[in-house]
């Protein structure tokens, strides 16, 4: 009774700790969370320390180098078990199972018994001790026990430990476990043939029968070296049925070997995408506040490269694998797949270090439903979309859009507008496109500036050959004159303030103008 | 301008660019038919309350009856597909020489194919737009003033060509004296005069620009100080 007392306080008391809770995270940083940004040095070191015991076993066998190389291996080994003792730790809560079996037991007024939270615990732990990578890690710390010093031989199993840094590798084995059944299916023929041909070659060639396999495990080796079209020729058939049998096994064996080549290259051929997919999904994790552009159509393809000029970082997703491809030739980070998946857009990032989401797809229910996913992942996230039809502005908005853009509606009232004014429409189209000489810019007036608390007036408007177009304020300012401002989302407008309209720090002049005339400016502004 | 409604207007198309651009011309008070040659089509933009007619886009002679190269001013090709807008603006550029022609280009090379094909004015949807989303990325705030006052839906402000008429107190004047700043909440970008061609001379351009009668000036303002500004040219004329 006393027991089960204490084990309950110690969880609660473990669930409750914030330290305790700090240096597992600590923890789980440096050997298993793929984002971390201690991870990779960890790795690498441990990769070093991996080969460099290893090479130390192998000089060990020529040479003598005395009681520095026990105590490198001695020490490279408590590395090691520190290291499987931590991965244990960290794999799961011990105090969790406690508590869970504990608040199971009061629910149905049972007692608490330490033996079932027991049974619970060791039942997770030997889930991962009995996993793979756990158990190349046991058998790189094992042989080092001197009463087994015959197992020395699976200390190169510490090289089989670069799996577990090396994410290649990783990707390596996951692509051909993808293909289990198709290898297990040729195991299984390989192994049917070997044990076929190795008894005939037994039967017909042994020392009885004038030839040259003295044993059973000889044939063995004789088939296996025979299928797999190597041939030393150390053993080689004497009799006419001998014969027979290895023409027969070398046929098989070609057949083998080509079926084998043909299962990994395929298994490659299809996972190259993905693999190619993980690697930029991998260096988009070293990026911060980038963009996601989903669908690179002719809207995703014109502000992609837009940002691209711009060097801004950003990522795109697309369902057309063609595409990506396009994408990636013109040097962008591209990513099949489809990014109304909640999985795929954490992938990128969302809810994590991307800063705006585009949904540019010309479909609208998709274009809905990414805003929708994204929103749901990240409550600031900025969402800009893209809507083909005018009734999808509003669900776009209800859907937690930021802006939503009309692209048949831009046509419309350009065209509209066209119609009226032809030749203003034009040059104000340009300059907002960026195309013309002349560029409509803000301009900050600095704190603490020459123009810091002047009028409008006395700002050098006039001599830099500058359109005043309007002033840019915080929100509370009033404008101090009968002229209109437009109230935006952080910001006041004030349309063509009156001269003697007074400039504060931080405000924003909004100034038509050639792009030498507005360097000039922000230049004198500096001063 | 006070043109309006005097112009007649086809809109060839009867797709969501083609429906769009209507609805803004007729809000603008312009008449216009929609024509296509898909009837299905064009009973959706009849129950929307648009003037159709079904036509053969391809056959010179239909052209011809629907008035083109004689009283169409203005011809939109609108239609979904890019090698259709070019075949329907040669049509009509060879029979009509002088109509003004406006169409849209789903790629980037078609906008130059539809500029050899003799279309006025080439809008490309995706570029723009594209360009506006890059521009609510790259400077949230001046997008957003644009939105809210010039290319918006229900806008306050607005672009104006006004013409200058003889006598008025304007002719003159020079471009970067006139201060209409102060006397009328207007910013002046520029002139257009049409001895020079029919492109903008800004405001800001070093050389100092005399307005004469004809010359049109581009202006920004609201609605209500637009019109002041035209009946006090006038007034004074």
């Amino acid at each position: 009774m006393r027991l089960s007392d204490l084990v309950i306080r110690a969880a609660y008391w473990l669930e409750e700790s914030q330290r305790y809770r700090k240096v597992k995270r600590a923890a789980y940083d440096l050997l298993e969370n793929p984002h971390s940004t201690i991870r990779p040095y960890f790795d690498f070191f441990m990769m070093m320390l991996v080969l460099t015991s290893v090479f130390v076993l192998l000089y060990d066998v020529r040479h003598q180098l005395g009681h520095w190389a026990v105590k490198f291996e001695n020490l490279v080994v408590v590395i090691f078990i520190i290291e499987y003792l931590a991965r244990l730790w960290v794999y799961d809560d011990i105090h969790r199972h406690v508590i869970e079996v504990y608040e199971e037991s009061e629910l149905i007024n049972e007692p608490f018994r330490v033996s079932r939270a027991l049974r619970e615990i060791l039942r997770s732990k030997w889930a991962y001790v009995s996993s793979p990578l756990a158990i190349i890690d046991l058998l790189a710390i094992i042989p080092s026990y001197r009463p087994l010093r015959i197992l020395r031989l699976f200390l190169l199993f510490r090289l089989f430990k670069l799996f577990r840094y090396a994410q290649n590798i990783q990707e390596f084995g996951s692509v051909l476990r993808e293909k289990q059944s198709e290898l297990f299916t040729l195991l299984t023929l390989l192994l049917f043939i070997l044990v076929i041909g190795s008894s005939a070659i037994y039967l017909f060639e042994s020392s009885s029968h004038g030839g040259e396999v003295h044993g059973f495990f000889e044939g063995i080796y004789w088939a296996l070296v025979t299928l797999s079209t190597v041939g030393y020729g150390d053993i080689t058939p004497q009799t006419f049925e001998g014969r027979l049998v290895t023409m027969v096994l070398i046929l098989s064996g070609i057949g083998v070997i080509s079926f084998f080549t043909s299962i990994v290259v395929s298994a490659f051929q299809e996972k190259l995408g993905e693999v190619r997919d993980r690697q930029v999904l991998g260096q988009l994790q070293k990026k911060k506040d980038y963009t996601v552009i989903c669908g690179h159509g002719r809207v995703g393809q014109v502000v992609a490269g837009y940002l691209h000029q711009d060097h801004q970082p950003f990522v795109v997703i697309d369902e057309n694998r063609e595409v990506v491809m396009a994408a990636r030739r013109r040097g962008y980070l591209a990513v099949h797949g489809k990014a109304q998946r909640l999985g795929m857009l954490r992938k990128l990032g969302v809810g994590r270090n991307a800063r705006r989401i585009l949904c540019l797809t010309g479909d609208d229910v998709v274009n809905v439903y990414i805003t929708l996913t994204a929103r749901q992942l990240d409550e600031k996230i900025e969402i800009i979309s893209r809507a083909n039809h005018h009734r999808t502005m509003k669900k776009l908005m209800l859907a937690g859009a930021s802006h939503a853009v009309e692209p048949f509606k831009v046509v419309g009232l350009i065209a509209g507008e066209y119609i009226g004014q032809p030749v203003a429409f034009e040059a104000v189209q340009g300059i907002l496109m960026g195309q013309e000489e002349i560029a409509l810019e803000a301009v900050r007036v600095p704190r603490g500036s020459w123009l810091d608390g002047r009028r409008v007036e006395e700002a050098p408007l006039e001599e830099l050959r500058l359109i005043l177009f309007g002033v840019i304020t915080p929100l509370e300012r009033e404008s101090d004159h009968v002229r209109h401002h437009y109230d935006l989302r952080a910001h006041r407008f004030q349309f063509n303030p009156g001269a003697d309209f007074v400039l504060l720090g931080e405000d924003m002049l909004l100034v038509f103008g050639h792009r030498y005339s507005i360097l000039r400016l922000r230049h004198r502004l500096k001063r | 301008m006070s043109a309006k409604g005097r112009r007649k207007i086809v809109v060839a198309g009867s797709g969501p660019v083609a429906l769009e651009v209507a609805r803004q011309l007729r809000e603008r008070g312009e008449a216009l038919c929609l024509v296509d040659y898909d009837g299905e089509r064009l009973k959706k933009a009849r129950l929307a309350g648009f003037e159709v007619q079904q036509v053969n886009l391809q056959d010179d002679d239909e052209l011809l009856s629907l008035g083109l190269g004689t009283e169409v001013d203005v011809l939109f090709s609108l239609l979904d597909n890019d090698a259709d807008n070019v075949f329907l603006v040669i049509s009509a550029r060879a029979l009509a020489p002088e109509v003004s022609i406006v169409s849209i280009s789903e790629t980037e090379e078609t906008v130059k194919r539809l500029q050899a094909a003799g279309a006025t004015k080439v809008i490309d949807p995706y570029q723009i737009s594209g360009y506006r989303i890059y521009e609510m990325v790259h400077r949230p705030v001046i997008a957003e003033i644009m939105d809210r006052t010039v290319f918006g839906t229900d806008v306050d402000l607005e672009i104006a060509e006004i013409p200058v008429p003889a006598g008025s107190f304007l002719d003159g004047e020079y471009l970067d004296r006139l201060s209409l700043s102060s006397r009328y909440n207007l910013v002046v970008l520029g002139v257009v005069d049409r001895d020079y061609g029919d492109h903008l001379i800004f405001a800001t351009n070093p050389k100092r620009h005399r307005i004469d009668v004809d010359d049109v000036i581009v202006v920004i303002g609201q609605r209500e100080e637009l019109e002041r500004l035209r009946k006090e040219m006038t007034g004074s004329a």
